[in-house]
């Protein structure tokens, strides 16, 4: 191992010492709090591209969100693993909203929009942006900028995902029994915000069917702080 | 819009604008840099509990860490997902690490010792199973010796520990190591109690040669006559 690996290793446990006693100072009890459970109020689907760390952007605690991050944050319905934590997140843990996230500059989005071979298996995983991107032909055409066109397979494949999502049977069930709310958004990593596709079910009205929710129907909350979709984008807020 | 929603709001993006200016003051170009690419040196593939968020626990911010987390940390061969992430990180942006994280306390690895019919979680929690059969003799042990929570504890090391070694099995990882002497893999365990991580200290190069007899690829190299 080289010493610059070696650095770069010890510089990562590190920090986590420093966090770990800057969070223990700041809320302190937080971590005992966090060894008796979890019940995140909010599931995230991202992609693993390290400029979208979904706590960090969202502004929330430890404790908060769970996470399911692939490459371009892609739901296939036969993916077993993100099938797995969808299943986990609805059903045993009941959150109450699901965030698909998509972000401009994807290497995803990128790699299906080029006619190139990416090679491996990455291929065999964006095959179905490379089936949105042909459903899509005319529309992704007609965009002449290139960051543009791939901003806009992201938003088609955050849609397909929101819609894939709405079709599984335990999120239905959820969504008709207790008001699941499905969110679909894109993140853009120029200026650091998000912006509410206004798909899924979340924005429509008498979908979910639960009282009161008709005002809070923009709000995604965490357990300290929240995601408002609204105005020129969506933000974030700590309670 | 009610009230309250409004006041959030402007709290809100008065706490956004905030964040970005924090960011711009210690970096002017902090932004803009992200824009134009990643260059993670980590690859980071964790729970995903809640309670552990990835770049937060090790103190990194945004455009640090490549991440894939998933059910319990678990890193099956067959997965296109996860592989594909592996392939992505290594082969395209290049890590230098590569950090499996598990985590005491860990649902998936509670579901993977108890006895129900999960469902859909079936599939998934058996890697979770193998592992325990891979390792039946010291797991019981442990457990008669201190205790179920003893070895749900061992359960969730020795899990990284294969899960680690799933990653050192892909083409990607032994390519990349041949040719650049990185990544290097790393299994780590979280605590929730404190908020540390603890190193299970893997011997990365000890590991590699272990698996090489069974699930060498390095088959394409040999013309070159390369030798680890
Ligand atoms: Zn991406
Ligand atoms: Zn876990």
């Amino acid at each position: 191992m080289g010493s610059q690996a070696k650095d770069d290793f010890e510089y990562a446990l590190k920090s986590n010492e420093s966090w770990a006693n800057y969070k223990s100072h700041q809320n302190p009890g937080l971590f005992e709090k966090l060894a008796n459970g979890q019940s995140p109020k909010i599931l995230w689907i991202g992609c693993s591209d390290s400029r979208v760390p979904e706590t960090t952007i969202l502004g929330l605690h430890p404790g908060d969100v769970f996470v399911h991050r692939n490459v371009a944050n892609i739901i296939s319905p036969t993916d077993i693993n993100s099938q797995a934590v969808i299943e986990y997140a609805v059903v045993h843990l009941k959150v109450s909203h699901i965030v698909i996230c998509g972000h401009s500059a994807c290497g995803g989005c990128g790699a299906a929009l080029s006619e190139a071979r990416v090679g491996g298996v990455i291929d065999a995983w964006i095959a179905p942006l490379k089936a949105l991107r042909k459903a899509n032909a005319e529309e992704l055409d007609a965009i002449t900028d290139d960051k543009k066109r791939a901003i806009k397979l992201a938003e088609i494949n955050v849609k397909s995902g929101v819609d894939a999502l709405l079709s599984t049977y335990f999120i239905e069930e959820a969504v008709r029994e207790r008001g699941l709310k499905v969110h679909g958004c894109v993140y853009d990593v120029a200026c650091g915000r998000m912006t509410d596709l206004k798909c899924g079910n979340a924005g429509k009205k008498g979908v979910a069917g639960v009282k009161g929710e008709e005002e809070e129907k923009k709000v995604v909350k965490g357990n300290h702080g929240m995601l408002v979709f609204g105005g020129d984008g969506a933000s974030i807020s700590i309670r | 819009m009610s009230k309250y929603l409004r006041e959030s709001q402007s709290k809100i993006f008065a706490n956004n604008k905030a964040w970005v200016a924090s960011k711009v003051a210690a970096d002017p170009t902090f932004f803009k840099k992200l824009a134009s690419g990643q260059q993670p040196d980590y690859l980071y593939i964790g729970c995903s509990d809640s309670r552990v968020p990835a770049n937060e626990i090790m103190g990194l911010d945004a455009g640090e860490v490549f991440v894939h987390r998933n059910i319990a940390n678990v890193v099956p061969n067959t997965d296109l997902n996860v592989m594909s992430v592996i392939e992505y990180a290594v082969v395209h942006l290049h890590v230098k690490h590569i950090i499996v994280c598990g985590h005491y306390n860990c649902g998936g690895i509670a579901a993977a010792l108890s006895h129900s019919d999960m469902g859909l979680l079936n599939p998934w929690l058996r890697n979770i199973r193998d592992v325990y059969r891979l390792h039946e003799k010291e797991l019981d042990e442990v457990f008669e010796k201190h205790g179920e929570e003893a070895r749900g504890k061992k359960l969730v090391e020795l899990n990284v520990l294969e899960q680690a070694k799933n990653v050192i099995k892909t083409a990607a990882v032994q390519k990349s190591w041949m040719e650049n002497r990185y990544p290097v893999v790393h299994g780590w365990v979280f605590d929730l109690k404190d908020g540390l991580l603890n190193d299970l200290e893997i011997d990365f190069e000890a590991e590699l040669q272990g698996i090489k007899k069974i699930y060498n690829l390095e088959g394409w190299m040999s013309r070159k006559g390369s030798v680890v």
